[in-house]
C-alpha cells in the first residue's frame, strides 16, 4: 500500500521542516551556547530521549491507526510502580523489567478491548483509563515510593556507563524495529490503511478491530518499556512519575507530521518530533531563558509547528 | 442492562463505603487532617505521626485532601467537612486568602481550625502549628550554602512547581538575605520540578551543563532532592554539592555519598503528632488562648508564642547522624 | 442520535443521580442537606459554565482542551488590572472577560482558516495560555484582597443560602440549550459534527459557525475565570488546572457524542452533578479523594458502553 503522491510530499516537507527548525536550534546553541555539544551533556540528553522515543513510537502507532491514547502517563506510572514492587520482592531485576513491559500491555489490552470490542471512542475511553489508573495508584500507594530497592536495580547492575548504554541501545532498537515494520511488514501497512479508511481495510481482508486492538496492547507495552528504561536510572520508584506525559508525546508525535486523522505519518518524522522537543527543554536553559517562560515558549513553537506547515500545503494545494 | 449496571455501582460504593467508616463519631472527638498534596512523601510522612498520635489520643482521624496540588479542591474539602460535622480541622494551607473565608466559617459554626506547615491569615484559625519560620528556613538553607561556597559562588535552586506558596515564601526570603547578608553568594537560576523526581533531575542536569560555576544546587522540595542529587551524582561532578529541603530515608543514600550535603527539615512525623495533640486539646479544652506552653505526649512542653505552637528550629540531617531518623 | 435514544440515556443519567442521593443519604453524613446542596451547586459553576461551552465545541465534533489554561490567563489579567494596574473593578472584569474571547478566537481562527484539527489547535494553546500567565507573573505573583463586593460573586448567598453565582450558571445554560437545541445555528452545529462536508454542501457557514463556538466558548472561560477568582479569593497562573478534563466528562458523561453531531445541553448538566455530588458524597462518607477519581473513570465507560450506537465504519 503506497501513499499517495500528495502525501509523500506533505510529509517530506513536515519531516524537512522539522529538520531544519531543529538545525536553526543547534546552530543558535552553536553560537551562543557550544558547552551544549559537550559529550557529557550529549550523553545526558540520548539517555533522556530513549524513553521518550519509546513512548512516541507507541503513541504514533495508535495516532496513525486514527485512534489516541491519553492513558500513557498513567500506564507509565503503574509499570514503575510494578517494576519496583517485583524487583523489591527479591525477584531478578530483568524479570521486575519484564513484568513491567508485561504490565503495560495489559493497561493496552483493556484499552484495546474497550475500544476495538465495544467500538467506544478511544479518546473518551482512555481519558476514563488514565483517570481510574492515576488516581487507583495513589490510592493504593498512599504517595510511599518504593524503596530498599536490589543493588543490581539502578542500571540493571551494570553500573552507569553501561546502563546508559543499554537504554539508549534498546530505544534505538526497538524505535528501528517498529520503524522497519510499519514500513516493510504487512502488519505494519495494515496499520496505515486501518488508520486511513476502516471500511476500505475490512473489504480488502484486513482485520481491523484486530489491528486497533493490537496496537493498544502495543503502546501500553513500549510505555510499560519506557518506565523500565527511566526506572532503572535511580534507585527507588515514585509513584506519582509521568504526570502530563501524555501531552508531551502527543504533542512530539504531532509535531513529528503524524496526522490526528489517521492513516498518516512516518517513523522519521516521529524521531524528528520527539528530538525537536527534548532539545527544546535543555536548549532554553542553555540560552539562559528564564523557567517561567518554558510552557509558552513550547506552546507556542507547538503551534507554529502545525500552523506553518497547513498554512504552507494549504498554500500549495489545489483547494 | 442500565438497571443492572446501577445497581453494580451501587454496590461498588457500598462495598467500599464498608471498608472506610461510616458511622456517626461516637467513639471521641473527629479531627480532620488536610494536607497540601496527599501524594507528597513530606506530608506522608505527617499523616504517620498525626495517626500515632490518633492512636494515643482515641481521637478519630479523617485524612483527605487534593491529590496534586490544587488550591481550589482544598476548599471544597474543608466545605465538605463543615457540612458532615467535625470537631476540628487542621489544614496545611495552599490558597491563604480564598481557603481563610472557609475556614472562618467554619469556626463559625463551632469547628476548632488549626493550620499546620503552611498558615492561613490568623483570624481564621485558633492556632498555627509552626515548624519554623519561612525566614528561619531561608537563613539555615543559605548558611549551608555558604559554608560549603566558602562565602563566595554561584548556586542553582530547584524548587517545587512555580506556583508553589511555601516555596515561593522561602525564595523571597533568600532573595532578601542575599540582598543583606549573603551578598557573596549569587542565585543563577531558578527551574521547577512540579514535584517530579525524574523532572527534578533532568533539570539538575541541564543547570550543571549550562552554569558550570555553579557549585551548589538548593533543592527546596521533598522529590526534587534525590533527583538533583542523583543527576549530580552521575555528573560525576564531585566540585558540586546539593543542600535544600527534603527527607531523610530519601536522603540517606546521597548523604553517605557525600553528594548530598545537608538536608533541612523538621521531624514531619512530629508535626503531624503535635497537630493532633493540638487539635484534640483544642477540642477538650485543655488548649486555649492565651497559653504560652503545651504538653504534647511524648514531645513533652513546647513553646506557645502567640498563637503559633512552636514545634522547633530546623533541624539539619547530615551523613553523621541521618541514621537516628526513619522517615 | 435520535431524540428518543437521547431522552433515554438523560434518563439513565438521571436515575444515576437518584441512586447517587439515596446511597450516599445513607452513607455520608449530613449529605442531603440544603446547605450541602448550595455548597455542591456554587463549587461546581466554574467547571459547569466550561462544559456547557464545550458541548457546543463537541457537538461540532471538536474539543478545546485549552479552556483551564485560559482561565489562569484570565484570572491573572484580571488580577494584575484590578490589583497592580489599580483599574476599577468592573473594567478588569471586562478586559478579562475580553481576554477570554481573544483566546477563544485564536483557537477558532486556527482551526477553521487553517484547518488544524482542534485536538492539536487546543493542545498547543492549552499550553500557550497557561505559559502566558506563568510568564506574566513569573508563577510568583498572588493578586488578593479584592472588595468585598466583587467576593460577593463567589462566596455571596442571597434569598438564604441560594450561592451567588447560580444565576448565572442558570443564564449559561438557558442560553446554550436554546443554542444547540432549539436555534438554526445549533442544528448547524451538529450538522457539522455528523458530516462537515454534507452540511457545507447543504449552506450551512461552517466557518462562522465553528469560530462562533471557540469564541463563545472563550467568553465564557473568561467569565467563569471571575467566579472563580472571586470564590476564592486569589488570582494565580495556577487557576482552573485541570478544569478541562473535568468539563469533558460531564460533557461525555451527559451523553453529548465525543464524534459531534448529537449533543445534550441538559445531559452536560446531569453529568456534572452526578460527578461533583459522587466527589462530595465520598468525602462525606469519609471516603478518600481517589476513590472519587477511579469511580468517575468506571463511570465514564459505563456510560460510554450503555449509550454506543453502532455506527457504520
Amino acid at each position: 500500500m503506497t501513499a499517495t503522491t500528495g502525501h509523500t510530499h506533505a510529509r517530506r516537507s513536515r519531516e524537512l521542516s522539522l529538520l531544519a527548525a531543529l538545525a536553526a536550534i543547534l546552530l543558535v546553541l552553536g553560537w551562543r551556547a557550544p558547552r551544549f555539544f559537550s559529550t557529557a551533556n550529549l550523553a545526558d540528553l540520548a539517555t533522556s530521549v530513549a524513553p521518550a522515543l519509546v513512548a512516541a513510537m507507541g503513541m504514533a502507532l495508535v495516532i496513525l491507526a486514527r485512534h489516541i491514547d491519553i492513558s500513557i502517563g498513567s500506564q507509565f506510572a503503574v509499570c514503575g510502580v510494578v517494576m519496583g514492587l517485583v524487583a523489591k520482592a527479591g525477584l531478578p531485576v530483568p524479570l521486575a523489567a519484564g513484568s513491567a513491559v508485561l504490565a503495560g500491555a495489559g493497561l493496552g489490552a483493556l484499552n484495546g478491548g474497550l475500544v476495538a470490542g465495544l467500538g467506544l471512542p478511544s479518546i473518551v475511553v482512555t481519558l476514563a483509563t488514565m483517570v481510574a489508573w492515576r488516581e487507583g495508584l495513589r490510592w493504593a500507594t498512599e504517595g510511599t515510593w518504593v524503596r530498599g530497592l536490589p543493588e543490581s536495580f539502578q542500571w540493571l547492575g551494570l553500573g552507569q556507563t553501561g546502563g546508559r548504554l543499554l537504554i539508549v541501545v534498546t530505544a534505538a532498537a526497538v524505535f528501528a524495529f517498529f520503524a522497519w515494520g510499519l514500513a516493510t511488514l504487512r502488519a505494519g501497512r495494515s496499520v496505515y490503511a486501518t488508520g486511513s479508511d476502516a471500511e476500505a481495510a475490512r473489504l480488502l481482508g484486513l482485520r481491523p478491530r484486530r489491528v486497533v486492538f493490537a496496537v493498544f496492547v502495543l503502546m501500553g507495552a513500549l510505555a510499560g518499556l519506557a518506565a523500565v528504561l527511566t526506572t532503572v536510572q535511580f534507585i527507588d520508584v515514585q509513584p506519582n512519575a509521568g504526570v502530563g506525559l501524555e501531552l508531551r508525546i502527543i504533542a512530539a508525535v504531532v509535531v513529528g507530521g503524524v496526522a490526528i486523522s489517521g492513516g498518516r505519518g512516518s517513523s522519521l518524522g516521529v524521531l524528528l518530533g520527539v528530538l525537536f522537543l527534548a532539545v527544546l527543554g535543555p536548549a532554553l536553559v542553555f540560552l539562559g531563558g528564564k523557567a517561567h517562560w518554558d510552557r509558552a515558549l513550547q506552546g507556542a513553537i507547538v503551534l507554529l509547528a502545525v500552523a506553518g506547515e497547513a498554512a504552507r500545503r494549504r498554500g500549495a494545494a489545489h483547494d | 442492562m442500565t438497571r443492572r449496571a446501577l445497581s453494580l455501582l451501587v454496590l461498588l460504593a457500598v462495598a467500599a463505603c464498608r471498608g472506610g467508616g461510616g458511622g456517626a463519631s461516637t467513639e471521641g472527638p473527629t479531627v480532620a487532617l488536610m494536607p497540601k498534596n496527599k501524594g507528597n512523601p513530606y506530608f506522608v510522612s505527617c499523616r504517620q505521626g498525626a495517626e500515632e498520635a490518633a492512636r494515643e489520643l482515641g481521637v478519630k482521624l479523617l485524612w483527605d485532601g487534593p491529590t496534586e496540588t490544587d488550591a481550589a479542591k482544598q476548599n471544597e474539602v474543608v466545605e465538605a467537612w463543615i457540612t458532615r460535622g467535625v470537631n476540628v480541622i487542621a489544614v496545611s494551607v495552599e490558597n491563604r486568602e480564598g481557603l481563610s473565608t472557609v475556614l472562618r466559617k467554619a469556626r463559625g459554626r463551632g469547628i476548632k481550625v488549626l493550620t499546620f506547615d503552611a498558615d492561613a491569615l490568623p483570624d481564621a484559625r485558633d492556632f498555627f502549628v509552626n515548624q519554623a519560620t519561612p525566614r528561619g528556613i531561608a537563613e539555615t538553607l543559605l548558611e549551608h550554602t555558604s559554608r560549603i561556597l566558602g562565602g563566595q559562588g554561584e548556586f542553582a535552586i530547584v524548587t517545587a512547581s512555580l506556583t508553589a506558596a511555601n516555596q515561593n515564601e522561602w525564595i523571597k526570603e533568600i532573595r532578601d538575605l542575599l540582598a543583606s547578608k549573603y551578598s557573596g553568594l549569587k542565585l543563577v537560576d531558578i527551574r521547577p520540578s512540579d514535584d517530579d523526581r525524574k523532572r527534578a533531575f533532568d533539570e539538575t542536569q541541564s543547570l550543571l551543563k549550562a552554569y558550570p560555576s555553579v557549585k551548589v544546587v538548593m533543592a527546596i522540595a521533598s522529590p526534587a532532592v534525590p533527583g538533583a542529587a542523583e543527576a549530580v551524582k552521575q555528573s560525576g561532578r564531585t566540585d558540586v554539592k546539593v543542600t535544600g529541603l527534603g527527607l531523610p530515608n530519601d536522603s540517606k543514600p546521597y548523604l553517605k555519598d557525600g553528594v548530598l550535603d545537608s538536608v533541612v527539615l523538621w521531624n514531619t512525623q512530629d508535626l503531624g503528632y503535635l497537630t493532633l495533640y493540638a487539635a484534640a486539646a483544642l477540642v477538650r479544652g485543655t488548649l486555649k488562648s492565651g497559653a504560652t506552653s503545651f504538653e504534647a505526649g511524648r514531645l513533652k512542653t513546647l513553646r506557645v508564642d502567640g498563637d503559633n505552637i512552636l514545634l522547633g528550629t530546623p533541624f539539619t540531617f547530615t551523613k553523621d547522624n541521618v541514621d537516628r531518623f526513619d522517615f | 442520535m435520535t431524540d428518543a435514544a437521547s431522552a433515554r440515556a438523560t434518563r439513565a443519567l438521571l436515575g444515576l443521580l437518584a441512586v447517587e442521593l439515596v446511597a450516599f443519604t445513607f452513607l455520608g453524613h449530613n449529605f442531603l442537606t440544603v446547605a450541602n446542596g448550595f455548597e455542591v451547586v456554587r463549587a461546581s459553576v466554574e467547571v459547569g459554565l466550561l462544559a456547557l461551552a464545550l458541548t457546543a465545541v463537541i457537538a461540532t465534533g471538536g474539543i478545546d482542551l485549552s479552556v483551564g489554561s485560559l482561565l489562569g490567563l484570565c484570572a491573572v489579567v484580571f488580577g494584575w488590572l484590578a490589583r497592580e494596574a489599580g483599574l476599577a473593578v468592573p473594567v478588569a472584569a471586562a478586559c478579562a472577560v475580553l481576554a477570554g474571547t481573544l483566546g477563544g478566537l485564536l483557537n477558532g481562527w486556527l482551526v477553521t482558516s487553517l484547518r488544524l484539527p482542534p485536538l492539536i489547535v487546543t493542545l498547543g494553546t492549552y499550553s500557550l495560555y497557561r505559559g502566558l500567565a506563568e510568564a506574566a507573573t513569573g508563577g510568583v505573583a498572588n493578586y488578593t484582597g479584592f472588595p468585598d463586593g466583587f467576593l460577593g460573586l463567589g462566596q455571596g448567598t442571597f434569598f438564604g443560602g441560594i450561592p451567588a453565582q447560580l444565576p448565572l450558571l442558570a443564564a449559561a445554560f438557558l442560553f446554550f440549550w436554546a443554542l444547540v437545541h432549539r436555534s438554526v445555528v445549533g442544528r448547524g452545529l451538529e450538522a457539522i459534527g455528523y458530516a462537515p462536508e454534507a452540511a457545507r454542501h447543504a449552506g450551512v457557514p461552517v466557518g462562522a459557525r465553528l469560530r462562533l463556538v471557540y469564541v463563545l466558548s472563550g467568553t465564557v472561560v473568561g467569565v467563569a475565570s471571575l467566579v472563580y477568582v472571586a470564590r476564592l479569593g486569589q488570582a494565580k497562573a495556577d487557576a482552573g488546572t485541570g478544569f478541562e478534563l473535568l468539563a469533558i466528562t460531564a460533557v461525555v458523561l451527559g451523553g453529548t457524542s465525543i464524534f459531534g453531531g448529537r449533543a445534550s445541553v441538559v445531559g452536560t448538566l446531569v453529568g456534572l452533578f452526578v460527578l461533583a455530588l459522587l466527589q462530595n458524597g465520598l468525602r462525606l462518607a469519609d471516603q478518600p479523594a481517589e476513590l472519587a477519581g477511579v469511580l468517575t473513570g468506571m463511570l465514564l465507560l459505563l456510560a460510554l458502553a450503555l449509550s454506543r450506537e453502532r455506527k457504520a465504519s
